[in-house]
């Protein structure tokens, strides 16, 4: 009965206007950061994150979910209609998606892929409700020792999904440790790489940095491209035939599982989902060679996964407050900004904001079908505006967001020196998303682990002692093994290839 | 000499120097012990840690070369870059209407295609915008020009 007491509070909560309001405003500029050139999800929240710093905790976070999930809509309907992902999660669309269109399908294809997203978003949804209480109950029984081999499962993880080289990957994550320290030292009051600049005691503002490396940095490489789009094709009817249907619902039942699954997993996330859901289908086909030319299973099945995945990831953000992936890095520095220390005690000391998010989501999902299907020809004008255009915006709202943050300029000038340290790492072809993870982690990280080596009168060996804390080593070990071993190594090199083209 | 420019001999080298620049401002840092950690342990550890990963990079990429480095194209980088700076001086000094027009200036410039009438169409947008959703909207204590309001 509880979970009913919990999702009528959620309800509840979701349902006043402000939270209404806000997840709407989400879902719209989410939609919009999808379908508009050269800016992902992760750039958007970052840019928007000193914004919701003015916002109620439960409207920020109920808001950047709705961007997150709306630029999964988004995304799919330029892959559908101009053959260009909005995001990563969505390339596997365009495979079969811009084939459609080609024969004059791309409104089916379009209300294929809304529908099924809507449908695995609420499967996703109650995922997270039937497993958020268990996971959370587990997580209070940890100590500072599983919190530590936790999150480096958690570092582990991102290190797998990062493309490249695994060892670069490993250091990024060290660097973004290190620069999680700046700062004063919360044990002792010491100050640490400060350099005597008053700004930087408190730490680097984690806004900033985000907005350096992903959106600043984005900008620079797009100019380096020239980025350029092609028109769109026409959309024509909405409605599928009854034979694409029949075909599109099995594909999206299994996308869901698929995607629900993979998720959950530390380092899934929607793009894994989609990639998995695709192979999946291909697979089971009867007729494996209609891929890559128009089947609706190709489409039906893949977005169903990302955005089953997108919810599901939530569930280790939530319950444990680690992060899998670079946007629920975006999220945890949202909730610290708004002093919400993440982890299991979010559920019980903030339930409000806990089931309020969930419920949100499904209610944002609903939006985001309509945002879409009706008012699509609004979307179709937008994918015309140059970038020329969007660029200087972009830039400019990273400005003043970074300065309304604290009203200094300082921050203004993190965001310009962070912009070349990203665009530095993208030329060195080292990847920011773990970078970002090891920052989001470090302070707590650290935090942790001296506390487990003060219990243990600095004994490293607790860290094998405890089964939690065991298991979870074991299984980060696992994760690195597994990315070492040749095979696999290929199969991540092939996806993450057919990722870049 | 192409070893040497490899993407991964550089990134190498990048770590070893943020390893040896921690390494160097954390050495006045107590490091303690492992019981009761100072403030310089997981600094240390972790400038080592780089350090060892840094050297570990560099030499596989002298062994195995990877793609070679392509040199950045300064004019998008610099124009971003210096954009934001003036901006940011701008911004309290002058107000938000100067530096708004001195960052979309030199970051159109920087991104090639600069066509005077699109650029001031999109100075007198971005203003509008600007000033209604900060100024207005989010209550931003920021004057437009300065000295004048």
């Amino acid at each position: 009965m509880d979970v009913i007491h919990n999702l009528s509070l959620g309800i509840s909560v979701a349902l006043s206007v402000q939270n209404l309001l806000y997840a709407l405003a989400g879902c719209i500029i989410g939609t919009l950061i999808g379908v508009l050139p050269g800016i992902g999800p992760v750039a958007t929240i970052a840019m928007l994150l000193p914004i919701t710093f003015h916002l109620p905790p439960t409207a920020a976070l109920i808001m950047l979910a709705g961007i997150y999930y709306g630029a999964q809509y988004g995304g799919s309907t330029t892959s559908i209609l101009v053959n260009l992902p909005g995001e990563a999660s969505s390339v596997v669309t365009c495979i079969d998606g811009y084939q459609m269109a080609r024969r004059g399908r791309a409104g089916a294809a379009l209300s294929i892929s809304a529908v099924g997203s809507f449908f695995a978003g609420t499967i996703g949804t109650i995922v997270i409700v039937l497993f958020a209480t268990p996971l959370t109950q587990m997580a209070q029984k940890f100590g500072p020792a599983d919190y530590c081999s936790l999150m480096v499962l958690g570092l582990m993880a991102s290190i797998v999904l990062a493309s490249g080289s695994v060892l670069k990957a490993i250091a990024m994550v060290l660097l973004g440790l290190l620069f999680g320290l700046v700062g004063t030292d919360v044990n002792t009051g010491a100050q640490r790489f400060t350099f005597e600049i008053a700004e930087l005691s408190d730490g680097i503002d984690f806004a900033p940095i985000a907005m350096g490396l992903f959106g600043i940095t984005e900008i620079i490489l797009n100019f380096e491209r020239r980025l350029q789009r092609s028109g769109a094709v026409k959309v024509g009817s909405l409605w599928p035939t009854m034979d694409e249907v029949k075909r599109a619902w099995p594909a999206v039942l299994r996308g869901t599982g698929l995607g629900s699954i993979l998720g959950v997993l530390p380092g899934g996330g929607p793009t894994l989902g989609a990639f998995s859901a695709y192979m999946l289908e291909k697979k089971i086909s009867r007729d494996p060679s209609a891929f890559g030319k128009g089947a609706v299973e190709g489409v039906a099945g893949p977005e169903s996964a990302n955005n089953a995945a997108a919810q599901t990831s939530f569930i280790p953000m939530l319950t444990l407050g680690i992060p899998s992936n670079a946007v629920m890095a975006l999220m945890v520095g949202a909730m610290i900004i708004q002093g919400i220390q993440p982890g299991p005690e979010v559920m019980t000391k903030n339930a409000e904001l806990f089931w309020g998010m969930v419920a949100s989501m499904w209610i944002g999902n609903c939006m985001l079908v309509i945002i879409n299907l009706p008012l699509i020809g609004i979307w179709v004008k937008l994918l015309t505006v140059p970038y020329r255009f969007l660029a200087p915006a972009i830039l400019l709202f990273c400005c003043i967001g970074a300065y309304s943050l604290q009203s200094s300029s300082f921050h203004i000038m993190q965001v310009a020196a962070f912009g070349v340290l990203g665009y530095i790492f993208a030329r060195l072809g080292c990847e920011g998303a773990p970078f970002l993870l090891g920052l989001v982690l470090g302070p707590q990280l650290e935090e942790y682990f001296r506390r487990a080596m003060l219990l243990s009168r600095g004994d490293p060996l607790v860290f094998i002692q405890r089964p939690i804390s065991l298991s979870l080593l074991l299984a980060a070990a696992a994760l690195l093994i597994l990315i070492i071993l040749p095979s696999l190594r290929q199969a991540r090199n092939e996806a993450f290839q057919e990722e870049e083209t | 000499m192409s070893r040497l420019l490899s993407k991964d001999f550089l990134a190498g080298l990048m770590f070893v120097g943020f390893g040896a620049g921690a390494l160097s401002f954390a050495r006045h840092l107590p490091v303690g012990t492992a019981m009761r950690m100072g403030p310089g342990y997981i600094p240390h550890a972790l400038a080592y840690l780089l350090l060892v990963f840094g050297f570990v990079i560099a030499a596989i990429a002298l062994i195995y070369p990877d793609e070679t480095f392509e040199g950045p194209r300064w004019k998008p980088l610099g124009a971003v870059t210096i954009a934001i700076v003036c901006f940011a001086f701008l911004f309290e000094a002058a107000g938000m209407f100067p530096a708004l027009v001195a960052l979309v200036l030199i970051a159109s410039w920087g991104g090639g295609e600069f066509n005077t009438l699109e650029v001031t169409a999109n100075i007198a947008i971005l203003t509008v915008l600007c000033v209604v959703v900060f100024k207005f909207g989010l209550g931003m204590n920021v004057s437009i020009v300065a000295g004048i309001g």
